[in-house]
């Protein structure tokens, strides 16, 4: 193979494997604005309490209270920071979104979101203090190589992961009924309440799906990130350019403009080095916004006057 | 005024007037963030970046090209205008969400370019040595031109929203499509009121650097824009005297509750939180609401 194919396909593998680190934590953000248009800020600090949570579950009560091997540990992590995840949905939505929900403005529960994130974060701040946390996945010591193209168990285990819950996200929502109450809901909310459907129930459910979505990303990435309690805002920026590059709501496009995010970013830290990624992705963000702002997947919409 | 000028007095200590002068800054951008999302009712996420736009234009060409402070300050305000007419483009075609977002991504573009455009910037390692602005080195003076300014802001701003073009903005925040059907060109006064609300920003970046005497981009990272929107809000969006009231009260309640390490963020997500949920107008729209169940 000569050089340049090389490394071109090292670093298509490293753009997958992080663009799935990112579709994990865009899937949430994209599933909540589907069913609620709503953002949710906060969503950030899902991933890095995630991130704690699974911190806390391999180093500390896997490791040493049960005595696992650590590779399970990490795997139980993920676990711990789905349902962290998820009870932290639970809570949010209980506190922020059902009760400004009745009052049918759309920036007030933004608002607040971005309330919630400020507060989460310089609450873990003063938890956890400022010093990064070594956070390693005993995945990430074990290399795999092919020919000369190289990559890292922890790197199959995130895309098994990623691919796993995209593909019981797809199934419960186009297999089961629940699945289709909520497709119902995020079409016509009203006219799914008529049809006997409880959306605000539903609606719950999406925050809570989202939320520990957003805590298993928070496993996957703590090793990847510097574990810090602002962690989590450094990945959802980009993850909010993902949703809008895939267009709103759009669980494909979100899915595809994921992948492509992570590989734009590998090859630009390969050509242009690691500094100005942020700087490209929004750029790129920027440029879809100004041609083309519904996105890679266009979802059509009237407007109401 | 009068209030305004004996408050340097009743505060002895330098630190207490440093906070006093950073109020004064605070407010001056809580006016400018409430004409775009009070009056205009844009979502604005970046206003951060024109604040940047302010310090960072106004200390370079003062400092590597040794121009007078007052032609540098008037320069970077023009620039920061500029710059929030750009951001204008994307507000007339975005709406909601995706301003918010286009807005969000326009704070981190101009953080990512202090922090990679090192030539001029001087990066993460900062610019060091700013001098107050020739004249007001000392804290008091200080106070008094940014405050004064504040002021002459508030003025200006007060008679902007109550001549026609403040209802036009009002028109425009409470629905466009309306708006535009009675003749108003939306695309023009969401323009203005960018440009105008950037430039402002940019004022207040003007002053920045020479009080701390550094300049660093973590100063102008995207959670001062959610600062910014803390006061606004908690202060009650789209009042005059709002802003300023929200501003007085996030610069100094954390300074009050000194002690625990970084509080000062703390405060402000709860504060934004608690007074969405439970007080969506906000100071202002609470106590005249109490003060009518009195009377």
């Amino acid at each position: 193979m000569p050089d340049f194919l090389a490394l071109a396909v090292q670093q298509s593998i490293n753009g997958v494997y992080l663009g799935c680190l990112y579709v994990m934590v865009a899937l949430g953000l994209t599933l909540i604005y589907g069913v609620l248009n709503q953002i949710n800020f906060a969503h950030a600090d899902f991933v890095t309490v995630g991130a704690f949570a699974a911190f806390f579950a391999a180093t500390r009560l896997a490791t040493k209270a049960l005595g696992l091997a650590d590779t399970t540990g990490y795997l139980l992590s993920i676990v711990v920071a789905f349902g962290v995840g998820a009870i932290l949905g639970l809570i949010i939505n209980a506190a922020v979104f059902a009760p400004l929900r009745e009052r049918g403005d759309e920036l007030r529960p933004l608002i607040a979101t971005i309330g919630v994130s400020v507060l989460l974060e310089n609450g873990q701040l003063a938890l956890f203090g400022p010093i990064p946390y070594q956070f390693d996945s005993p995945f990430a010591r074990e290399t795999i190589r092919i020919g000369r193209i190289f990559f890292t168990e922890q790197s199959v285990v995130v895309v098994l992961v990623a691919a796993a819950s995209i593909a019981a996200l797809y199934a419960f929502l186009r297999l089961t009924f629940l699945g289709k109450a909520l497709r119902a809901v995020s079409q016509d909310r009203e006219t799914a309440g008529l049809m006997g459907i409880n959306p605000g129930l539903l609606i719950g459910l999406t925050i809570v799906i989202s939320s520990a979505l957003a805590g298993m990303a928070g496993a996957l990435l703590g090793p990847v990130l510097v574990l810090t309690p602002f962690a989590g805002a450094s990945v959802v920026v980009k993850a909010f350019a993902i949703v809008i590059i895939g267009g709103f709501g759009n669980l494909e496009g979100t899915i595809l403009a994921g992948i492509l995010v992570g590989v734009v970013e590998a090859f630009t830290v390969q050509y242009l080095g690691s500094g100005i990624i942020d700087l490209v992705v929004f750029s790129l963000l920027l440029v879809m916004l100004a041609i083309k702002p519904t996105g890679l997947i266009a979802e059509k919409k009237e407007e109401n006057v | 005024m009068i209030v305004l000028a004996l408050l340097p007095l009743a505060l002895q200590t330098p630190y207490w007037r440093g906070i006093l002068i950073l109020c004064a800054m605070n407010v001056l951008l809580a006016l400018s963030l409430n004409l775009v999302l009070g009056y205009a009712g844009q979502l604005n996420l970046g206003q951060s970046a024109f604040f940047a736009i302010g310090a960072y234009v106004s200390t370079i060409l003062i400092k590597s090209h040794g121009w007078n402070f007052w032609l540098a300050a008037a320069v970077a305000v023009v620039a920061a205008g500029v710059l929030g007419l750009a951001l204008a483009a994307f507000a007339v075609r975005l709406r909601g969400h995706y301003l918010a977002i286009a807005s969000l991504g326009f704070a981190v573009i101009t953080y990512q370019v202090l922090v990679n455009w090192e030539r001029v910037t001087e990066g993460v390692r900062g610019i060091y040595g700013i001098l107050p602005p020739p004249g007001f080195g000392n804290q008091v003076a200080l106070f008094y031109l940014v405050g004064g300014i504040a002021l002459a802001v508030y003025v200006l701003l007060d008679n902007v929203v109550r001549s026609p073009i403040g209802e036009t903005l009002r028109a425009i925040r409470e629905d466009e499509v309306s708006a535009a059907s009675l003749g108003i060109n939306a695309a023009r006064w969401k323009a203005f009121a960018f440009g105008l609300g950037a430039a402002i920003a940019g004022l207040a970046g003007c002053f920045y650097p020479g009080f701390v005497g550094t300049l660093v981009p973590e100063a102008f990272n995207i959670v001062e824009s959610f600062s910014m929107m803390a006061m606004v809000i908690v202060g009650g969006t789209g009042t005059m005297i709002g802003p300023v009231i929200g501003a007085v009260v996030l610069t100094f309640l954390p300074e009050l509750l000194r002690g625990v390490g970084e509080l000062r963020l703390l405060v402000y997500g709860l504060a934004l939180t608690l007074v969405v949920l439970f007080m969506p107008g906000g100071i202002v729209q609470a106590w005249s609401a109490l003060w009518r169940k009195r009377s």
